[in-house]
């Protein structure tokens, strides 16, 4: 059988995209449930009659592996529901290997942004959201699927969920200094868009990678990256070779080791942090997203 | 801010760190050459932009990227011409390294810039970075301007946004900012929309040139910009190889590891490899496991020649 195989173009991706991985799963109230693959995370709510599942995971292989985890905790309801968080294909690209007959809701330039890209596997959202806040009543669970603005990829949408104090962003903030190069992230507003969250009620976060934390965890979080845009900036206009990798690992470590060095991963991706970050001031944001008051080039000229 | 206001003299750009930012008005040397006929280069050693000879005054591309390069540029374009003003910008695109110091450069000049440039131009409020006078829309835009021809070319979509080439027909000549450059790319390829790499770059191969100045380092020729494309294109199929093989694209060992192993053999020797071919290959893999970033970099890439 031949896999959905997203934007891959060789065929020997296919045992890559076929392979079910374990899933381990992780009841956090009644109805909400968290599972992970060892990297992303996700989360899924039991319904009336249905389950509404957030994320399919990010090959076919793995968003069989996600169903099954969910008809396990869940026997004998269907994923009614699924809700992207955002665009990219290693979150939401396989829809059609979870649950292909589902409702799927997106953010309005999520939706756009992958009828543009026509990855196979990754379906069209049926039910698009337009805003900021949507209070949303499914199979009588109730949840806030909230969108201050671009954060990563296109249309990141964050959950949050009152009756278990929880809330749920994907690939913003971490518990740990996992953050790689940080693709595709918006950084102009980024931290005023999640210390805005945390105007909200909630004591749980569950991020869309790796472990969850609490509140104060995500406050770290927040911390952390804004220490680091900090830093960037002191360390391009004193003259450190931004264009190379050791010479801001070095100095990132160094001013930043003593307050967040025990954090998981820092010094592995400190380096790739700040090169990625101090080009932020260099460059000056990339795109129209990427400003004070964000829009989206050619967004208008796309019809969903 | 987070440190409280700047106390820096200079246009500071999108910093918002307080106190003094040294490095926005350090001098730099810059170095100048003529090309061919009315058009002459000017590099500070890595950046590299064009300027224009005209009758009564002088064309300038782009700025430099802080007030103090800005106004080396000034001066070095006053050394060749002291007579002929700066009268004309045209901006390549919006980054502030290559366009962000217009007000230190030539605050009363005219600015012509795409139109996508100049919305996120206009978008940023960056200090010293000055929003066009004229924009256009087209693919391609002939302009005579002080005895000076060229025409201004929007392939598609490259880098950054409305990243625009400067053709000089009469001279065989292209110049383009921040895509074919010698050797391999900069690190993750900031703001590049991969999907319309390799395709747009190649319509330039239906103009008659054989002069290729890029933003950075030295002029190319045409067979060597062709090698260059052929790396890029091949890197797509690297960069899904390294997935499927399992390796991380966010552990920095490892990318090394398989650039090296897999890449090094045929690509080792070229400018930048050991620097940058990680984080090239991070960046391809990241369009596979992601899909391309936002509207730009899942458009349908043009194609045709120009």
């Amino acid at each position: 059988m031949q896999e959905n195989r997203g934007l891959f173009t060789l065929d020997a991706a296919q045992a890559y995209l076929a392979a079910e991985p374990e899933m381990v799963t992780e009841k956090l109230s009644d109805r909400l449930f968290s599972v992970t693959d060892g990297q992303v995370r996700t989360l899924f709510l039991e319904g009336n009659k249905s389950v509404i599942a957030f994320d399919t995971f990010g090959t076919p292989g793995r968003a069989r592996a996600y169903g099954k985890a969910i008809a396990a905790a869940v026997p004998g309801k269907p994923i009614g529901t699924v809700i992207y968080t955002h665009d990219h294909l290693d979150h939401s690209g396989f829809a059609a290997d979870l649950a292909p007959d589902a409702e799927i809701i997106a953010d309005e330039l999520c939706a756009k942004v992958i009828k543009l890209r026509g990855a196979q596997g990754q379906l069209q959202p049926t039910r698009v959201l337009q805003g900021e806040r949507h209070e949303l009543s499914i199979d009588g669970v109730d949840l806030v699927l909230l969108n201050p603005g671009p954060t990563h990829g296109s249309g990141n949408l964050a959950a949050y969920f009152s009756d278990e104090n929880t809330f749920f962003s994907s690939d913003t903030i971490l518990a740990n200094a996992k953050y790689g190069f940080m693709p595709d992230y918006h950084f102009c507003n980024f931290i005023r868009y999640m210390r805005g969250f945390l105007e909200l009620d909630w004591d749980r976060f569950v991020p869309g990678r790796y472990e969850m934390t609490d509140r104060a965890g995500f406050e770290r979080g927040c911390d952390f990256i804004e220490a680091v845009m900090n830093e960037c900036q002191v360390a391009f206009v004193n003259f450190v070779p931004i264009w190379a990798y050791e010479p801001m690992k070095g100095y990132c470590m160094g001013q930043l080791g003593e307050r967040f060095g025990d954090l998981e991963g820092f010094e592995g991706h400190i380096g790739q942090m700040a090169i990625r970050i101090v080009h932020h001031y260099l460059m000056g944001g990339w795109g129209l997203e990427d400003t004070a008051e964000p829009r989206v080039l050619m967004a208008d000229l796309i019809e969903i | 801010m987070s440190e409280g206001e700047h106390n820096c003299a200079e246009h500071c750009g999108i910093f918002t760190i307080g106190g003094d930012l040294p490095i926005q008005g350090a001098y730099r040397d810059i170095c100048y050459q003529p090309v061919r006929d009315n058009i002459w280069t000017a590099s500070e050693g890595i950046y590299r932009t064009i300027f224009l000879e005209g009758n009564k005054g002088c064309i300038a591309f782009d700025t430099f990227g802080t007030p103090g390069t800005a106004r080396a540029y000034q001066q070095a374009i006053g050394r060749v011409f002291p007579k002929k003003p700066i009268h004309t910008v045209v901006y390549s695109h919006e980054h502030l390294d290559h366009c962000g110091y217009a007000a230190d450069l030539a605050p009363e000049a005219k600015i012509i810039a795409h139109d996508y440039s100049n919305q996120v131009i206009l978008g940023r409020h960056s200090d010293g970075q000055l929003a066009a006078h004229e924009t256009f829309a087209d693919e391609r835009s002939s302009y005579e301007i002080d005895g000076c021809y060229f025409e201004l070319i929007y392939p598609g979509h490259t880098h950054g946004d409305g990243n625009i080439a400067a053709y000089f027909p009469q001279s065989k000549t292209v110049f383009m900012v921040d895509t074919v450059a010698d050797g391999v790319g900069y690190t993750t390829l900031m703001d590049w929309h991969l999907t319309h790499y390799v395709p747009v770059m190649k319509r330039f191969l239906s103009l008659d040139w054989d002069l290729w100045v890029p933003g950075h380092f030295w002029p190319v020729t045409r067979p060597r910009f062709i090698q260059i494309l052929d790396y890029w294109e091949r890197m797509f199929d690297f960069g899904q190889e390294a997935i499927i093989q399992g390796v991380d694209p966010h552990d920095w060992e490892g990318l090394n590891k398989y650039t090296d192993e897999k890449l090094g053999p045929l690509y080792g020797s070229e400018f930048r490899y050991h620097e940058y071919a990680a984080m090239n290959l991070s960046r391809y893999m990241q369009e596979y496991l992601t899909g391309g970033w936002g509207i730009e970099g899942n458009l349908a890439p043009q194609l045709g020649p120009l």
